[in-house]
């Protein structure tokens, strides 16, 4: 139906707003009061604060750092998430796919850890790591598996990847298969006609038809790594000390534990939200480019 | 056995190894929750002597776990709720109101998914305490409609331009008021988007950590999450109890898992591919 003129306007106005009220005071608004507090001194315990520039931002670059051992702890993490959570998730992706009878049953197995929340995940492992494995390294021949893991930084590290690629590996998956399913069976076969190996099938067939997969998969995994918390405060709480502290936990520490520096944290997240930006618009040019070019 | 089922049986059993090891955690989480502590630590890889569910009927008398769960249960239904009712308002509206004031809107509650959540979690306690929905059950419900709503928008948005208009239109020539021609007509034409919607809030919802950590205090309060955080804290963990909590935390989100599947994939892919 076409409205004209102002009754166009109420009843736009009468439909969106209960959404749009709720969304400007529990999200726009605290965004805009976020970048707001950065620049002030405010912390919890006194309720009076003033405007004072960017001393925040310079005082967590030259004087704090814990908070930029977590910046880098936090990179190794995305890093190393980045690589094996795509390459683990495509490689199942593409052995799934080429199953006919246990398709279904591998997809539903394999995408279930993801069911469970991440702090869920995180109780769940550090049972796995301090009783479980303990006893497997006593019993049977995986030795290996009988390491400190939440004692020795260097063994957290890869006990925190480990929850991390349990419970994320399976969503990439998803979109990896449904990717996979969009590879014109056509082309494989001219490919096999034309006497391609199966690597060759995948390098120069398969992978440039999944391309915006990638790309999806690569910002999704992108923007979910730097916000690691839970499975890192579930397994260590970014002990032994701080050597494991991820860049949210320094923020939840100075705003919620420590200090209450409001104003401090808050600049804090606005770095976080800065490098999270930076890194995906990178990513995303980099990897449309790659699209458009295949 | 030629070249080819050689291949063939190795990425079975590929795959079989890796959802062994995918499936492990819950399985031993499962078995050892119906041990006591002594025979959990006699063995946690041995199947429990006998099937007992002490330790969950001692998670629900001794921690209030009914009461958590009860919590988990309305903080998700009114979430999901008042999400799918504003959500699906605002994007039938906006698919269907071109203009720039309506374009901006729809732009805003796009832009904003990409903003982290540490990013607002301090001056969302603030303004929570302003207005006090911080401490309870209800006034939680209402930030997530707030931090739900523009993913939900952007998926209802989508879906309404595959509703053709001219039911609208004959629907208006019958005198029909708008909002009752909204409740009649297109609310029972979304609803296969509304079931995805609500499938993938309730495993946001029902799974949150942070935001009911951050402003819930009162133990009377507590979601699941925050009774199983609190005993996981303690300094003696006692295995059996967290164990209990854990797989009673999992388990409704496994039961939508188990009866809705297609619905969470379908989900997933579609967020992804028109994000």
């Amino acid at each position: 139906m076409v409205q004209k003129g102002h009754k166009k306007y109420v009843s736009l106005l009468a439909f969106v707003a209960p959404a749009f009220i709720l969304y400007l005071l529990f999200l726009l608004i605290p965004t805009i009061n976020g970048l707001y507090y950065s620049l002030t001194s405010w912390n919890g315990l006194n309720s009076s604060y003033r405007f004072i520039g960017f001393d925040n931002f310079v005082e967590l670059f030259t004087e704090d750092p814990y908070f930029l051992d977590s910046i880098w702890f936090t990179l190794k993490y995305v890093a190393c998430m980045v690589i094996f959570q795509n390459v683990i998730a495509l490689l199942i992706a593409v052995l799934i796919e080429s199953r006919k009878k246990s398709k279904g049953l591998f997809r539903t197995l394999f995408f279930m850890p993801n069911m469970l929340s991440l702090i869920i995940s995180a109780f769940m492992w550090t049972f796995i790591f301090t009783q479980v494995f303990p006893e497997l390294a006593e019993r049977t021949v995986l030795t290996f598996l009988g390491q400190a893991w939440i004692g020795d930084p260097k063994y957290s590290f890869i006990a925190i990847l480990i929850i991390s690629l349990w419970n994320g590996v399976g969503y990439m998956m998803i979109i990896y298969l449904a990717g996979l399913q969009g590879v014109p069976q056509h082309l494989k076969e001219a490919a096999v006609i034309d006497g391609a190996n199966i690597y060759q099938q995948f390098w120069h067939v398969t992978l440039p038809m999944i391309t915006h997969a990638i790309t999806i998969c690569l910002f999704l995994t992108l923007n979910g790594a730097f916000k690691v918390y839970e499975v890192v405060y579930g397994l260590t709480g970014g002990g032994p000390g701080r050597s494991t502290q991820v860049i949210t936990m320094n923020i939840f520490e100075e705003a919620f534990s420590n200090n209450y520096r409001y104003g401090y944290a808050s600049a804090k997240s606005v770095i976080l939200f800065i490098i999270v930006l930076v890194f995906t618009v990178i990513q995303l040019r980099l990897t449309k480019r790659k699209e458009i070019e295949s | 056995m030629n070249r080819k089922s050689v291949v063939s049986w190795g990425v079975n059993l590929f795959l079989t190894l890796g959802s062994l090891i995918a499936m492990f955690p819950i399985y031993m989480a499962v078995i050892n929750s119906f041990k006591s502590d002594g025979e959990m630590f006699r063995s946690f890889l041995s199947l429990p002597q006998a099937i007992s569910f002490t330790n969950y009927i001692e998670a629900f008398t001794r921690l209030d776990m009914l009461n958590s769960s009860i919590n988990s249960a309305t903080v998700s239904i009114l979430g999901i709720a008042g999400i799918l009712l504003c959500a699906s308002l605002a994007g039938y509206k906006l698919s269907r109101t071109s203009g720039r004031i309506s374009g901006f809107i729809f732009m805003l509650f796009i832009a904003s998914m990409l903003v982290p959540f540490h990013s607002i979690m301090i001056p969302l306690t603030r303004m929570a305490k302003t207005l006090h929905a911080s401490g309870s059950i209800y006034g939680l419900s209402v930030i997530y409609i707030g931090l739900g709503v523009n993913m939900a928008v952007f998926l209802y948005h989508g879906f309404v331009k595959s509703i053709p208009r001219e039911l609208e239109e004959a629907a208006y020539m019958d005198g029909c008021g708008e909002l009752k021609m909204y409740f009649k007509i297109i609310f029972p034409l979304l609803l296969p988007i509304t079931v995805t919607i609500a499938i993938l809030d309730f495993l946001w919802i029902w799974n949150d950590f942070l935001l009911p950590l951050i402003m819930i205090t009162d133990t009377t309060q507590y979601t699941l999450i925050l009774s199983t955080n609190v005993l996981f804290g303690e300094y003696n963990k006692e295995w059996s109890l967290i164990l209990s909590s854990l797989v009673l935390t999992a388990l409704p989100v496994i039961i939508i898992y188990v009866f809705f599947q297609r619905y969470i994939m379908e989900g997933i892919t579609e967020g992804a591919v028109k994000g």
